[in-house]
């Protein structure tokens, strides 16, 4: 179907709302259309397969570091490879330095931030340590926590991302 | 118990110089990188690249707390820390030594020893190492006339209290002493509060020798002959050559002696260079200072002795003991190193940072590239401007010169300015061709001459 008029188009979805059909996928060779009622809808049945594109802001930190021979002490691979994708619109605050992230103040105390919590420009969410110097890192931005990027006691390079925030209105 | 994963604290050539000699001896390497360098050749060599900070060097190379960090954070049991950024800093040794890395150079008390200037000179006159002639401060003019008799015309007077020319001049005879020395004390009483002046030879004819010692740690050092590095612009070398030919052997023999004796006495572990000014016109020497690292122009030297120092500094550093005796280490031949910086001779050595456009290396027997640049590379504008060292080896000056001169010319470089047409007018010219140069000879004669050129 190399070439689809407005008027194909004008006959497909006529023809969509005078059926009690809920959705329309139809594929040709390379052409695609999707139309569905349904607001609650999965969305056409050839994205199912793949997840949505994850907001890069910034791109990832580095190109991901390449697994060293099994040694001992051989660092993990950085959580963010495997992390799931992350919901649209979020900002991602970063790690300003390389260091040791810690989610809370001390050891056994509660998290700076839960998911899901609301945070200011100002409010502290995790630490970096960098060799028994531990600096406190603020949200700088207000919005809600929607996932955190690294598990607690994991060394982070400059740059990699340690949250995403959805910002709010 | 050799270094299993070795930390690559630097960039550019050397931390590529350095990943290359670690995987030969079949160690894992981390790169430190800054963001900036994040997409180096450096980086795509080691195994494993952390991005330890932001591009400029205070928030990523310089600060030792990051970088010990990220040793520790990758697993790492060794560290180098190349040459420049935090090579000489001692915090760096006693951090790593107190995290139980092995620190690739010397103990942390060496370098602090060796790392202030006049605790060096107190050293090396311990040692029985040659120090400029000079005295301590002069009461007047007449002691100052006595003094400067005594060390020979023309010296340089200076005040004790301070540097930046201010107090200083120069004399060629008595005369110009009695004429200037009131005045001078005068302006280092306004400037420092303190009149006082000393007066030291002043050197007219120099060249700046300097010898490649390696040490076991445990007094024993060996050395790897001299370098001749009289070719610089404002205290940077530009040209490095090995070894210094204008020297006659006998001096030589008690050059090398004394950089081993100095070093010797402070147990000195790993690679160093010791300085000099060699006046051409006494035939003496006189100590400058110690580099307690790896240096820029260690390639002369590896050329002349066919040893790899950088191979040999992880070794030492894992603990292997240094079983090469001084008989082993035969000089031969001639090697000269070229810098090649992205910086524009004819704008006051401007730095020019960018992308390379095209590199086209002399593809030829007998010369080496240490270089961290290609096709596409970039030279980032927050670190020196190097692109790269070309060194030739040829087995005397003349044929090592011939070679220099035809690697130049095959040697293709674009979308950077660069200091290589510079390089070939000095390699070219008849002073440096006849070997009649000093350290002031690029500023007086080489540079005003280039500019001057006809195209």
């Amino acid at each position: 179907m190399k070439d689809v008029t407005a008027e194909d188009l004008n006959a497909l979805i006529r023809t969509f709302d005078e059926s009690d059909w809920k959705e329309l996928a139809l594929q040709v060779e390379d052409f695609r259309i999707f139309i569905s009622r349904d607001p609650n809808s999965a969305g056409a049945p050839w994205l199912a397969s793949t997840s949505p594109p994850a907001p890069s802001p910034a791109g990832p930190p580095s190109a991901p570091p390449a697994p060293l021979a099994a040694a001992a002490g051989a660092p993990a691979v950085p959580a963010q490879d495997s992390a799931p994708p992350v919901p649209d619109n979020c900002v991602v605050v970063k790690a300003p330095n390389l260091g040791i992230f810690y989610r809370s103040p001390k050891p056994g105390a509660p998290p700076y931030v839960e998911l899901e919590a609301e945070v200011d420009e100002d409010t502290e969410i995790c630490l970096i340590e960098v060799m028994k110097l531990f600096t406190p890192v603020r949200a700088g931005i207000r919005g809600i926590v929607r996932q955190v990027c690294v598990e607690d006691g994991e060394m982070v390079e400059h740059d990699q991302p340690l949250f995403y925030v959805e910002p709010s209105a | 118990m050799t270094i299993q994963r070795l930390f690559v604290a630097n960039r550019g050539e050397i931390a590529v110089r350095i990943i290359r000699a670690a995987h030969a001896l079949g160690m894992e390497t981390v790169l430190g990188a800054s963001a900036a360098d994040r997409n180096s050749l450096a980086a795509s060599m080691a195994q494993r690249t952390v991005v330890v900070g932001a591009a400029e060097p205070a928030r990523s190379y310089l600060d030792e707390r990051l970088i010990v960090q990220a040793a520790l954070g990758s697993g790492c049991d060794g560290l180098h820390p190349g040459y420049g950024f935090l090579s000489e800093r001692s915090a760096l040794a006693r951090l790593c030594e107190e995290n139980g890395i092995a620190f690739v150079g010397p103990r942390p008390d060496t370098i602090e020893a060796l790392g202030d200037k006049l605790s060096a000179r107190r050293i090396a006159q311990a040692s029985g190492v040659p120090l400029v002639p000079g005295t301590p401060a002069l009461a007047s003019v007449d002691a100052a006339c006595a003094a400067a008799d005594d060390i020979g015309y023309p010296v340089v007077m200076k005040a004790t209290a301070g540097g930046g020319g201010r107090g200083m001049f120069f004399a060629h005879g008595p005369a110009d002493v009695r004429a200037s020395f009131n005045k001078a004390s005068e302006e280092a009483r306004a400037a420092f509060g303190d009149g006082s002046l000393y007066i030291e030879r002043f050197v007219e004819n120099a060249r700046h020798v300097e010898v490649q010692v390696f040490g076991d740690g445990e007094g024993r050092v060996l050395h790897f002959g001299e370098r001749d590095c009289s070719i610089q612009r404002r205290y940077q070398k530009l040209i490095e050559e090995a070894p210094c030919t204008v020297m006659p052997d006998e001096i030589r023999a008690e050059l090398h002696a004394a950089a081993v004796k100095l070093t010797s006495d402070l147990n000195y572990r790993n690679a160093g260079t010791v300085e000099f000014l060699y006046d051409t016109d006494r035939g003496e020497f006189y100590f400058i200072e110690v580099n307690a690292r790896i240096q820029v122009e260690h390639p002369v030297s590896e050329l002349i002795s066919r040893r790899d120092l950088v191979a040999m500094q992880l070794r030492l550093a894992g603990g292997e003991p240094m079983t090469l005796q001084q008989s082993d280490i035969r000089l031969h031949g001639h090697a000269i190193e070229c810098r090649v910086n992205a910086e524009d001779p004819d704008n006051d050595f401007r730095p020019n940072p960018g992308r390379i456009t095209a590199f086209q290396t002399p593809d030829m027997d007998f010369v080496r590239l240490d270089t961290f640049c290609g096709e596409g590379a970039v030279i980032p504008p927050y670190y020196d401007s190097m692109i790269g060292k070309l060194i030739v080896y040829g087995n005397d000056r003349d044929e090592a010169l011939q070679r220099m001169e035809t690697a130049m010319h095959r040697f293709q470089l674009e979308g950077v300015t660069s200091n290589m047409e510079l390089q070939h007018f000095i390699v070219a010219h008849d002073d440096f061709r006849n070997n009649q140069i000093t350290t002031r000879w690029l500023e007086q004669t080489g540079l005003s001459a280039f500019a001057n050129r006809q195209e």
